[in-house]
């Protein structure tokens, strides 16, 4: 049975950045629309099963609710919910071991990397909704859906159409803490407290799985040195501070900085990186997620180990070299 | 069927029980009238409060989400609702939870309400009724405890009813629901918890009648709401001293029972109105300008108001209690006016 | 985030304990008869209040709702002055005149505990208007509960202030109920921080549990409405301990609800992060604790050895003349 599972989060574009980085503001509803939308396109596509993360707004249910499909079966994960990002992980987690063929995840860089520690090797197609993210793609979820579709029906081969995205893996005092997709950050902000990076001059360390001209946020910083991207054998470490380099990067939406950076290097895939800083916090793909308390032994270990991405644009193309849409469309319609 | 006693609460909540089983088109709503809409309770068919004080528990138990509603605090949606609703086929009872509230929905009340029908030449007809909690007693405050019937008796297109026992609330009720203009039902924090004898079936006091509580042949005291029991404890002294108080209840202010009240007057001679609200432009001194128009040369003596000050209800408890008017002020101005 | 001084420190956790002492107290005189009429109780929301009034001072005003202990005290209104209302006494804050709902005091910038849902956000604009044409840099911050969201006040004021790019901040207290009707219920986005898009203002969620977020937040968006820029909507998501009311049943709270409460704790959590960053010390808060406690113990001491007001006091008032 082909089954896609899909992980809308609720709390996504919509931190501080509204303010301090005039960030577009991505409301509950609209997330609702995209999803009918996605809908739409698996059902269409002649998908079977979706299954969807429960959250506090009901973005499922209300997706759902007087959405006309034909054969597509939808369901809301049983599982249970916390109202926090662990919801994320947990349904990525139920759908990996209930075989989904792929995951389509809503949200930003924060949402697919709680979704990466969950989801094992089966594909996510990414959606942003907002403007400040890397990982995901400003993509119309309609052609989103259809990719995933794809997938889940064997139409297209995985493998050429999917790649296997760098993770950097946080170790405190040689444990592992967490996992990042894009940047792990050490600041010296004393706490999490509203969760975004926006001044420079608070920011310690940093390392990067990927740096891409055309990205935002601190990864940008890293490509004004060097073009980094997912294919790449290699990430980047640098230490902010006086006495190296000076760049000018959009660090944020609306946020276009001059930075300055003392030292910087690259860090191949194996390698690890012990930072130097004593930081207060330490942010994950742009948030400050960790208070670090007391000395710490920082470590970040840039990995192959992310999640399986499917890059929507490649495998729309390989359906289309395939002939996948005439034959659909020459199907016996209903 | 049987009589027996329940209070001014059971007996609003058995008006509107009897009236939606009757009707399917009476429905109502308001702010927490179950309560706990959407959380574990209504999976149980449950409520959480059935209204602030009571009033409405175990309607939604026996009627369903539907035809009960919670409302977000959106006063100006959901009483223009109820008058949207009541003006293309529905009976509607919304609550106004304090009239209070009344300052962030009054548009829709008088201006929407209370004008349709003439404003469209008699083409539309608005079978609404707002439930509102009002009167002082309850240390609820300036923004919880206000009177202000006159306000609303001063409106043309609405009709307004303030019951004072338990079985002029179940009849007055039944009569608002099955009535087809708008009417505001007054519904006094203090009385609630009152009882008295109740008929179990379904009856109607109707509108527009007064009721002679207790007749007299000294002085007439004409009390509203609350005010009509402290009449009677005043009336029992004052009987006691060889003064026979008659005590005439409105029980509707709009449309007032004007012949009931003049006829009293013109039997005693003497009138004193006792109204809770502040006296400026008010019910209380609308009565005495009625009798004075009217029933002057039948006066002996000039009528007496007892009201509240001309001021917000206080907080401070010896403040509000100074503040109602009670019995010893009522049995004073009686005195004043038979001297 | 800003730097924060180890006197705002002690300055935040004093006023997040004083709240937590006087609401714990207030509950328990109600519960015994002490306190007449309804007391809404702020337990549980502490961090908000605290959050925001530290940028704030007595020259710059808030608005505030039926829940309103919490906002006096973090503007620094006088405890026994306020337990002393509560009771109805003479030497209360309003002089016994207005009670638990309407409690205020003007000097501090307090304009008033609210009995009326969505009332505060109109004055709020006032407030904000009077800064503006006077060329002051004072600021408003409005507090409004998430059931107030959906009175149509709010959205005017919201889009008044706009407009007119007034220095008002507009502190969105989302602890998820309006009486016992959740806001999955009554609000048609759920997130409030979702509407500022349509206000044409910047409007984000912070955890209204930790008080570092909402200061931060608070900082950000106060500083923006001085330097002129206009208004922000910040929603702060929270609970109340006591529900809407001191007596309330609580039934629509599921008992999950109830921990996840208990684990979200403002005050605890702020204690564990100071102790842990060495930032203060375990003898500093037990300081501030017993403090606290003393305060309040006199303020009721205040309260019930209070005269109540002459009855002839209920004529004044009412007008500067009449
Ligand atoms: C205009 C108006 N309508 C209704 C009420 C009754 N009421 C008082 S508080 C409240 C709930 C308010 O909920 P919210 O704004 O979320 O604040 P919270 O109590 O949760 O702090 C209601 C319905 C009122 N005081 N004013
Ligand atoms: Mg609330």
């Amino acid at each position: 049975m082909s089954c896609v599972g899909i992980i809308a989060n609720p709390a996504s574009g919509k931190d501080i950045r509204r303010l301090v980085a005039h960030a577009s503001v991505f409301d509950n509803n609209e997330k609702v629309n995209i999803l009918q939308r996605v809908l739409l396109a698996l059902d269409a596509i002649g998908v079977e099963q979706v299954s969807i993360m429960p959250d506090y707004y009901s973005i499922g249910e209300r997706a759902l609710d007087g959405l006309r499909l034909s054969s597509l079966r939808a369901e809301i994960l049983t599982m249970p919910m916390t109202s926090t990002d662990k919801d994320s992980t947990t349904a990525a987690r139920l759908l990996c071991e209930m075989d989904a063929a792929s995951i389509i995840v809503l949200g930003g860089d924060g949402t697919n990397r709680v979704v990466a520690k969950g989801c094992g090797d089966v594909p996510i197609v990414p959606i942003s909704t907002g403007t400040n993210n890397v990982f995901p793609v400003m993509v119309e979820s309609t052609v989103a859906g259809l990719a995933a579709g794809l997938i889940a029906l064997d139409a297209v081969d995985v493998e050429a159409v999917t790649y296997r995205a760098k993770c950097l893996e946080v170790c405190i005092d040689g444990k592992l803490a967490d996992i990042a997709l894009i940047d792990v950050v050490t600041s010296s902000d004393l706490w999490i407290g509203t969760r975004a990076l926006w001044d420079p001059s608070h920011i310690l360390e940093v390392v990067l799985a990927r740096a891409e001209p055309g990205s935002i946020g601190l990864s940008s910083v890293g490509s004004c040195l060097q073009a980094l991207g997912v294919r790449d054998g290699h990430g980047m470490y640098l230490a902010f501070g006086p006495g190296g380099i000076q760049v000018l990067a959009p660090i944020g939406p609306g946020l276009v900085r001059r930075v300055s950076i003392r030292e910087h290097r690259l860090v191949p895939v194996g390698g690890e990186v012990t930072l130097s800083s004593d930081p207060y916090t330490i942010a994950l793909d742009g948030e400050r997620y960790i208070e670090v308390y007391g000395t710490r032994t920082i470590t970040v270990r840039l990995t192959r180990n992310g999640p399986r991405v499917v890059d929507i644009a490649r495998c729309m193309e390989e359906a289309t070299r395939c002939g996948v849409f005439q034959r659909l469309g020459n199907l016996e319609g209903d | 069927m049987a009589t027996r006693t329940i209070t001014y609460r059971e007996a609003i909540n058995e008006a509107i029980r009897l009236e939606m089983r009757r009707d399917p088109t009476v429905i109502l709503m308001g702010e927490d009238v179950a309560g706990g809409a959407s959380t574990h309770l209504e999976e149980k068919g449950e409520e959480a409060w059935g209204g602030d004080l009571g009033v409405t528990r175990g309607l939604v138990q026996e009627f369903g989400r539907s035809r009960v509603r919670d409302t977000p605090i959106s006063e100006s949606a959901f009483i223009g609702a109820a008058v949207g609703a009541a003006s293309t086929g529905l009976r509607p009872i919304a609550e106004l939870m304090f009239v209070d509230f009344f300052g962030v929905c009054m548009d829709q009340i008088f201006n929407q309400g209370g004008k349709m029908r003439y404003m469209f030449g008699g083409k539309a007809k608005v079978p609404v009724v707002i439930r509102t909690l009002y009167g002082a007693g309850f240390r609820a405050a300036a923004q919880h405890s206000a009177v202000l019937y006159s306000v609303f008796t001063h409106m043309p297109g609405l009709k307004v009813v303030t019951p004072s026992t338990p079985y002029n609330a179940k009849g007055l009720l039944t009569a608002a629901i099955r009535d087809d203009d708008p009417v505001i039902y007054f519904e006094h924090l203090v009385l609630l918890d009152t009882s008295g004898p109740v008929p179990e079936e379904s009856y109607v006091v109707p509108l527009g009648k007064a009721e002679i509580a207790r007749p007299g042949k000294d002085v007439t005291v004409v009390a509203i709401g609350r005010m009509r029991l402290f009449a009677m404890q005043a009336a029992e002294e004052l009987a006691k001293e060889g003064i026979d108080v008659e005590v005439v209840d409105p029980q509707t202010l709009s449309p007032l029972d004007e012949s009931t009240i003049l006829e009293s007057v013109k039997k005693t001679h003497r009138l004193v109105v006792v109204d809770e609200d502040n006296p400026r432009c008010s019910v209380a001194n609308d009565i005495i300008s009625l009798a004075a128009q009217q029933a002057l040369a039948y006066l002996d003596a000039a009528p007496q108001a007892v009201t509240a000050p001309h001021t917000p209800v206080p907080f401070s408890p010896p403040l509000e209690d100074g503040y109602i008017p009670g019995p010893a002020k009522i049995a004073t101005a009686v005195k004043a006016v038979v001297a | 985030m800003a730097e924060i001084t180890k006197d705002k420190l002690l300055w935040i956790y004093e006023r997040m304990r004083l709240i937590r002492e006087f609401e714990d107290r207030a509950a328990e005189l109600f519960a015994a008869g002490q306190i007449p009429g309804f007391v809404h109780l702020y337990a549980g929301e502490e961090a908000i209040a605290v959050g925001v009034c530290a940028w704030l001072t007595d020259r710059d005003f808030i608005t505030s709702t039926h829940r309103g202990h919490g906002h006096c005290i973090a503007k620094g209104v006088d405890v026994k002055a306020m337990m002393a209302e509560l009771y109805g006494k003479k030497t209360g804050a309003c002089k016994g005149k207005g009670g638990s709902m309407h409690i205020a005091d003007v000097d501090k910038g307090m304009l008033g505990a609210n009995g009326i849902v969505g009332a505060g956000g109109p004055l709020a604009c006032g407030a904000g208007l009077t800064a503006k044409i006077k060329g002051t840099d004072q600021v408003t911050a409005c507090f409004f509960g998430d059931g107030a969201a959906e009175q149509g006040t709010m959205h005017e004021s919201m889009n008044l202030a706009s407009i007119w790019k007034l220095p008002v901040i507009f502190v969105c207290e989302n602890n998820g109920y309006a009486q016992t009707t959740p806001s999955r219920y009554h609000c048609a986005a759920e997130d409030i921080a979702d509407r500022a898009t349509a206000y044409n203002m910047p409007g984000f969620s912070v955890d209204g549990t930790d008080v570092f977020a909402v200061y931060e937040a608070a900082g950000e968006a106060i500083a923006r409405a001085r330097r002129g820029e206009g208004p922000t909507l910040i929603e702060c998501k929270a609970f109340r301990y006591y529900g809407h009311f001191q007596g309330d049943n609580l039934s629509y709270y599921t008992e999950e609800e109830k921990a996840e409460q208990k684990a979200r704790d403002p005050i605890n959590k702020f204690i564990q992060r100071v102790l842990d960053r060495n930032l203060l010390t375990k003898a500093e808060l037990a300081e501030i604790d017993a403090r606290a406690k003393k305060a309040i113990d006199e303020a009721v001491k205040f309260a019930e050895q209070s005269p109540y007001p002459v009855l002839d006091e209920i004529l004044t008032d009412v007008y500067v003349s009449y």
